[in-house]
């Protein structure tokens, strides 16, 4: 910055302070450039520590111990020292008790003791009997004195006009210091001294020339409106100095990323269904052909309610699906075993949305159909850093005449890359109410490697002929744990839940490839 | 998914051919089988529904035909042994089926016992359902001498020396006492006879579906099995007897059949007649979306061991091997089909499905909530719907009656949440140590119990806020629900509420048309200081489909 936009950009303090100085001849004592400059000392040293950074003045500081007299010292100094005021009673009176002398010098009993000691220390009077009393004396040195002051005296009176160096302190009263001082009249202490003085650049900073223009820091109406605002300097701001932290109010982290899944199947042109959280065994699994003794129903699969105690089914429907199970429909050889319509009612925490998606396709069983389900589901899982038992699920279907499985890999192909992952693969995979049944991993370049991501197939017959489906069926379930977790960046699946303030609203989504 | 564990070098074996383990790897994955390798072991995590993939064995012959080495239906001889087992009518209540068969000229190695025995645990936990449904007992047969009756006894009733044990145990004592015993002890739980199975001069051989006598134990050095499997479910049985067989004779064992002698019928074991099924090609392909002639199609399906016997028109006539339980539907074919083909060969297609996009309205009414929360500085919160009764109720000052889990995973997760501000109050314990003041939301379901539901239950969506610290109060949290309200086109009114959960004369109910749909208020300071907090709090709950 050349020199003029400093000197522009200079606030008043600083222009005040360099004014003073310069009026002081270019050199000064802080406090008397302070008193020159009408500002506060603390505002002047602040200004003045500026004036230093920009190069244009130099401050020195110097450690001196300074000799100044206490209040009690101050008192002495005017009236004089106690002994002294005895000594002058005593003078005037001749010999007397020391009370007489006391009482007429106007000394307190303290001051009296105190004059007392210091009379005989400095030989000025002794006592003497007469005519059987205890009598003040003064003595030949006690009159010499009269009129006369000591160097103590001297030194006090110094001290009391202004606080004095001790080293620039005639040599015959620099003794008496230590005596003042333990009388407690004057006082020794450490100081630093701070003087100013102009650099040369401070110099061509004068010549320059300094406005001095009055400096406020806040923008008012009063300003705005009475036109002062053109005419005040506003105080400059260290921009870059740290303020206060706002948090704004948002979404949770794991919310938006199942919005952002929202917006890709809507674009898609998929309708919105929504699961039940409590769903029967019949929704749950019987529709999905899954046979009533499969693992999958186990107890210790899923989780089931003792509240409420039976779910309503549609009767119908319930027989159609018995016998696709137990004899086999449209071709099939079925599970041969017999169902029982008892279990089909029992309440369960919803393991799949697929529940949803068949509801759907059981009150619109003609094509064509696309739909989806962003919903909770829940296992049996004892909850660790890689299993919940409560956690989202996508899941879509979409239905038509002459859908192929290659249409199913066209779906799920454009769904992944949508979703920011590039890469995909797809090998066999095996779910009961699928067939054809396919995994789709896909590649996670941050990780090099590759990672399961959506499982996916054709309704099987023996799911679809009951509901009274015929044409096929493409169906598809995302568990989104594991790709929210990824997408936040997070090791331990349970901080999918996480409801640490300071996360939530720190916490941004990543990239698949973690840009 | 059952994982089973095999050895790189006995695979390889079985396949008459080294194949390197990185293109092992992907056949295995292009034909449905995970494969890992840690430290000479394999895992294979294999499906649900293919236990002939549950051993070695089974694998080695399936992936022989997917890299070509043999197709086609595997060819199982099988000679008439003359041992006839005879199943006694009490074993008709307790469990009813038996199946069994002979394998000859065996030849076992450390590694091909424990291979056996990993496939007899795999088929109990799958097909055999943790052997309620099917139970499987391999046997040295030169220890035993046939016929082998099937039958039942009394708990105290006999005496022999289970697997594992140094002395003779009654069955009783075998239920009480050894750890096979203990562990399926509830499969016999209520009958008075247990099964058994015995030679000719009264020898036990098992006590299905529990332990085998120490007698017929199977060694290195053994050279003929018999193999027994009961059950409750004859398809499964067989299944099981027919999966374990043929895999033994993929080793180039000889397998024997039994006769099994119910009261009344009598049949041979087990039957490895494969099944006949038709496959047409066109519907395949236009399933899958190729063009596959079906010539084409019949090589694919040799290749993944099925038999051709002919082929009329567009139609395959496919001979399917008796392992494969899993072939249910000609879809099931397709799917094989398919695999063969190679899933990495599919060309991805997308059609046109014309349908319109559309949010359903509950998440589309969410979403604006949360536009309005968040314009006012709240956070949003995720919190579990599984809850318990302490936190949902208690620390509340509050009761009620919740859709109750019958098997919990802990006492953490007992019940379903009957409402949201327990959650925002569990959210701000957690969050304690951090600055106030804190303002949170939380737009969720929750379930109520309803008899007029269709299961008994109800979802119900909420919009939930609260603020802890010097907004922690009644006007400010009114503010904000009116605000919600406002920007939903609401009209209510604010009517005085008796609350336990809130402070006397500072909670209200919000009514619209007549109808609660939601409340407002100050939390009670007990409710403040259960939830471990020292300052004031006040939140709204507001229904989302109440209209």
């Amino acid at each position: 910055m050349d020199l003029e936009a400093v000197v522009k950009s200079m606030g008043t303090h600083e222009r005040k302070v360099l004014l003073a100085l310069q009026q002081l001849g270019g050199e000064g004592d802080i406090a008397d450039v302070a008193g020159r400059a009408a500002l506060e000392p603390a505002t002047a040293m602040r200004a003045a520590l500026a004036l230093q950074g920009l190069g244009f003045i130099r401050i020195e500081e110097r450690k001196r111990t300074l000799a100044a007299a206490t209040e009690e010292g101050l008192a002495y100094a005017k009236d004089g020292l106690p002994e002294r005021r005895m000594l002058r009673s005593l003078l005037e009176l001749g010999p007397c008790t020391p009370e007489e002398a006391a009482s007429r010098a106007g000394l307190t009993e303290g001051q009296m003791r105190i004059a007392l000691g210091w009379l005989r220390r400095k030989g000025w009077a002794v006592f003497i009997k007469q005519a059987g009393r205890t009598m003040l004396a003064p003595t030949r040195d006690g009159e010499a004195a009269a009129g006369k002051k000591q160097q103590d005296e001297e030194l006090l009176e110094l001290l009391a006009l202004k606080s004095v160096e001790v080293e620039e302190l005639p040599s015959h009263l620099r003794s008496e210091l230590a005596v003042l001082a333990r009388r407690g009249l004057v006082e020794v202490e450490q100081r630093v001294q701070r003087r100013l003085a102009l650099t040369e650049p401070g110099e061509r900073a004068l010549a320059l020339g300094l406005e001095l223009v009055e400096e406020v820091s806040e923008l008012t109406q009063e300003l705005l409106v009475s036109g002062r605002w053109r005419e005040v300097k506003f105080r400059r701001y260290d921009v870059a100095a740290p303020g206060p932290q706002l948090v704004p109010g948002r979404l949770h982290p794991q919310q938006e990323i199942i919005e952002e899944l929202r917006e890709i199947l809507l674009e898609m042109g998929f309708v919105e269904i929504k699961s039940n959280l409590v769903e029967s065994e019949f929704w749950n699994f019987d529709v999905l052909f899954q046979a009533q003794d499969h693992p999958a129903r186990e107890i210790h699969a899923s989780l089931s309610l003792s509240k409420p105690g039976r779910a309503r089914l549609p009767e119908a429907l319930v027989e159609r699906v018995a016998s696709a199970h137990e004899r086999g429909v449209a071709g099939s050889t079925g599970w041969g075993y017999k169902f029982d319509a008892d279990i089909s009612r029992r309440p369960v925490m919803c393991s799949q949305t697929t529940a949803a998606t068949i509801r759907y396709l059981a009150s619109h069983p003609k094509p064509p159909a696309k739909v989806f389900c962003l919903g909770r589901v829940y296992r049996h899982e004892k909850i660790d850093y890689k299993h919940l038992a409560e956690f989202y699920q996508a899941e879509g279907i979409v239905m038509d005449e002459g859908l192929t499985l290659r249409d199913m890999l066209g779906y799920l192909k454009l769904i992944i890359n949508k979703l920011g992952f590039e890469r995909v693969r797809f090998r066999p995979g095996m779910f009961p109410f699928t067939e054809p049944s396919v995994e789709a991993d896909v590649y996670h370049p941050r990780r090099r490697e590759w990672i399961e991501i959506l499982g996916a197939g054709m309704f099987r017959p023996e799911v679809l002929r009951p509901l009274g489906v015929r044409c096929p069926v493409l169906a598809w379930g995302i568990g989104l744990t594991r790709l929210i977790a990824m997408r936040l960046g997070l090791e331990d699946i349970r901080d999918v839940f996480c409801n640490d303030l300071r996360w939530i609203s720190r916490t941004t989504k990543l990239k698949p490839s973690g840009g | 998914m059952p994982t089973i564990s095999v050895k790189y070098r006995d695979l390889c074996e079985l396949l008459g051919r080294r194949v390197r383990w990185g293109s092992l790897k992907r056949s295995l994955m292009m034909m449905g089988i995970e494969a890992e390798a840690a430290g000479g072991e394999l895992k294979l995590e294999v499906a649900h529904n293919r236990p002939d993939l549950l051993s070695v064995e089974g694998v080695a012959r399936a992936l022989r035909g997917f890299l070509g080495i043999e197709v086609g239906l595997p060819n199982y001889g099988l000679k008439n042994s003359g041992v006839v087992v005879r199943v006694d009518r009490s074993t008709r209540g307790v469990r009813p089926y038996f199946a069994g068969g002979i394998v000859e000229d065996v030849k076992l190695t450390d590694a091909s016992v424990a291979q056996l025995m990993q496939v007899q645990d795999k088929l109990h936990e799958t097909l055999g359902r943790d052997r309620r449904r099917v139970a499987i007992g391999i046997h040295d047969l030169d220890r035993v001498r046939p016929p082998f009756r099937y039958t039942t006894v009394s708990p105290e009733g006999v005496r022999f020396v289970p697997l594992d044990m140094d002395r003779e145990l009654t069955p009783a004592e075998i239920l009480g006492e050894h750890p096979k015993g203990v562990r399926y002890a509830h499969l016999l739980q209520g009958f008075d006879r247990y099964p058994l199975i015995v030679d000719a001069k009264g020898n036990v051989l098992s006590m299905p579906p529990i332990i085998n006598g120490e007698l017929t134990r199977v060694t290195a050095g053994t050279r003929r099995l018999f193999v027994d499997v009961t059950g409750t479910h004859e398809r499964a049985v067989n299944q099981a007897l027919v999966i374990l067989m043929t895999g033994l004779a993929e080793r180039g064992f000889k397998l024997g059949s039994i006769s099994v002698k119910y009261p009344g019928r009598s049949l041979r074991v087990p039957d490895l007649k494969p099944r006949r099924k038709r496959l047409n090609v066109r519907a395949a392909n236009e399933m899958l979306g190729l063009k596959l002639r079906v010539r084409e199609a019949a090589e694919i399906m040799r290749r993944m061991r099925f038999g051709v016997v002919g082929a009329r028109g567009d139609s395959l006539s496919l001979l399917v091997p008796p392992y494969r339980t899993d072939i249910l539907h000609e879809v099931d074919l397709i799917e094989e089909l398919a695999v063969g083909y190679g899933y990495d060969r599919l060309k991805p297609t997308l059609p046109k499905v014309a349908t319109v996009g559309e949010r359903h309205p509950l998440e589309a009414l969410s979403a604006r909530v949360r536009k309005v929360l968040t314009g006012l500085g709240f956070l949003e919160v995720m919190t579990f719907t599984l809850t318990n009764p302490r936190t949902n109720f208690e620390l509340m000052r509050a009761e009620g009656e919740a859709a109750t889990i019958a098997n919990p995973i802990s006492e953490e997760y007992t019940i379903l949440r009957t409402w949201l501000i327990p959650c925002l109050m569990s959210v701000f314990r957690e969050n304690k140590l951090h600055p106030l003041p804190q303002r949170i939301f939380e737009v969720g379901d929750v379930v109520l119990l309803d008899e007029g539901a269709e299961t008994g239950a109800r979802d119900v969506r909420r919009v939930a806020a609260a603020a802890v610290g010097d907004v922690g109060n009644f006007t400010y949290i009114k503010a904000v629900a009116e605000a919600v309200l406002r920007e939903l086109n609401v009209s209510y009114e604010v009517k005085p509420l008796e609350h336990p959960s809130f402070l006397e004369g500072r909670a209200a109910e919000v009514v619209s048309e007549g109808k609660r749909l939601g409340i407002i208020g100050e939390l009670h300071p007990e409710v403040i200081l259960n939830f471990e907090l020292e300052h004031p709090v006040a939140a709204l709950e507001l229904d989302l489909q109440a209209g």
